[in-house]
């Protein structure tokens, strides 16, 4: 019972973020979404030491776990749009791959390079 | 007020959530994937009574409400694993800037070579952008929320299958930038499967999929644009 007050008292914290980064993002006309600067704040928060990792750790992780869950209301929409798919299905999963390839491929090779460069650098 | 259509919507999505975790850990398989297979559990039970996705408009605004403050929640395991980004900041930077691009502008170009709509174009754009983010990012760049979730969640599936193989066909031994590549294309799952190889490994694509999800928002709304 205490664990659930907890829970539900550290939710209304990460709400309470999250509803700054919104407001802040209308305010400033920001075309970046409201949940990323509620992210951004929460970090600046916990880097500055103003909140403690335990405060908001319970919560936050069970969130994180079951990040999937809110999806799914989202992706329930797609049930509209079962012609777009179906017409263009092929080329949609061959953009997906080798977009994919090619992101997997530069991203580890030029940071592999890097760290790879800066250890043999005598220090 | 809450109309009852609403509360069995909303009955219905945790309960096709929940049973989805459990057939996951049973079956684990991509098709058993918790979004994938809700999704398809509620578009089965919504067809035959007649519901359609106006119906459940209700029940998405309640529960898509909770999104915020689990992305806000996404900062925690950044924080936790800011070691690994410290010892290594030019390498993941470079890296994940260059692979956020390099997805970017391929996806857009292969999208507008195989002649794909508009609206399928500007979703698949930012479809390695971790889907809490991209959902809200989507309407910012002309994008379907639901279009591009989906291919968030296709790429997250792809990265994952065939992303540590790849990486190990083209030399990419180093562990910060397996990591880091895992969590720069395929996001969450990319994370999950790199938490796999090692606790460097999935520590570099926790913060490789925050900060791509930081990069891709700031430049996206300039860029897919111009990339049309």
């Amino acid at each position: 019972m205490k664990r659930l007050l907890i829970v539900i008292a550290q939710l209304a914290g990460l709400l309470l973020v999250s509803q700054l980064g919104y407001a802040i993002a209308s305010w400033l006309h920001l075309p970046v979404p409201g949940n990323l600067l509620g992210m951004l704040l929460l970090l600046a928060l916990l880097a500055t030491g103003v909140v403690r990792l335990a405060w908001i750790e319970a919560s936050a992780s069970l969130l994180v776990r079951h990040l999937a869950f809110f999806f799914v209301p989202i992706t329930v929409g797609l049930m509209g749009l079962g012609d777009l798919f179906r017409a263009n299905g092929a080329a949609i999963v061959i953009t997906l791959t080798v977009s994919a390839v090619v992101g997997l491929c530069v991203a580890g090779l030029s940071s592999q390079r890097l760290a790879s460069r800066r250890e043999r650098r005598p220090s | 007020m809450t109309s009852g259509v609403t509360w069995f919507c909303i009955g219905l999505t945790v309960g096709a959530y929940t049973l989805s975790r459990v057939v996951a850990r049973r079956y684990p398989s991509p098709l058993t994937t918790p979004v994938f297979f809700s999704t398809v559990l509620i578009i089965l039970v919504l067809i035959p009574t007649g519901l359609r996705a106006a119906d459940y408009e209700g029940a998405k605004g309640i529960l898509v409400s909770l999104l915020g403050p689990a992305t806000v929640s996404l900062a925690v395991p950044l924080y936790k694993n800011r070691r690994a980004l410290l010892t290594n900041t030019l390498p993941a930077c470079a890296g994940l800037v260059v692979g956020s691009l390099g997805t970017l502008a391929a996806a857009v170009f292969v999208a507008r070579v195989l002649g794909l709509p508009d609206v399928v174009r500007a979703s698949i754009s930012i479809k390695s952008v971790t889907a809490p983010i991209a959902i809200e990012l989507a309407p910012i760049i002309n994008a379907s929320p639901a279009v591009t979730a989906a291919f968030v969640i296709a790429t997250g599936m792809i990265g994952a299958m065939i992303g540590p193989w790849l990486l190990s066909a083209t030399g990419i031994h180093d562990p910060v930038a397996r990591g880091l590549a895992l969590g720069t294309i395929s996001h969450g799952q990319g994370t999950a499967q790199a938490v796999l190889e090692g606790e460097l490994q999935g520590a570099a694509a926790s913060i490789a999929m925050g900060l791509t999800a930081i990069f891709v928002s700031v430049v996206a709304p300039v860029l897919v644009p111009w990339l049309g």
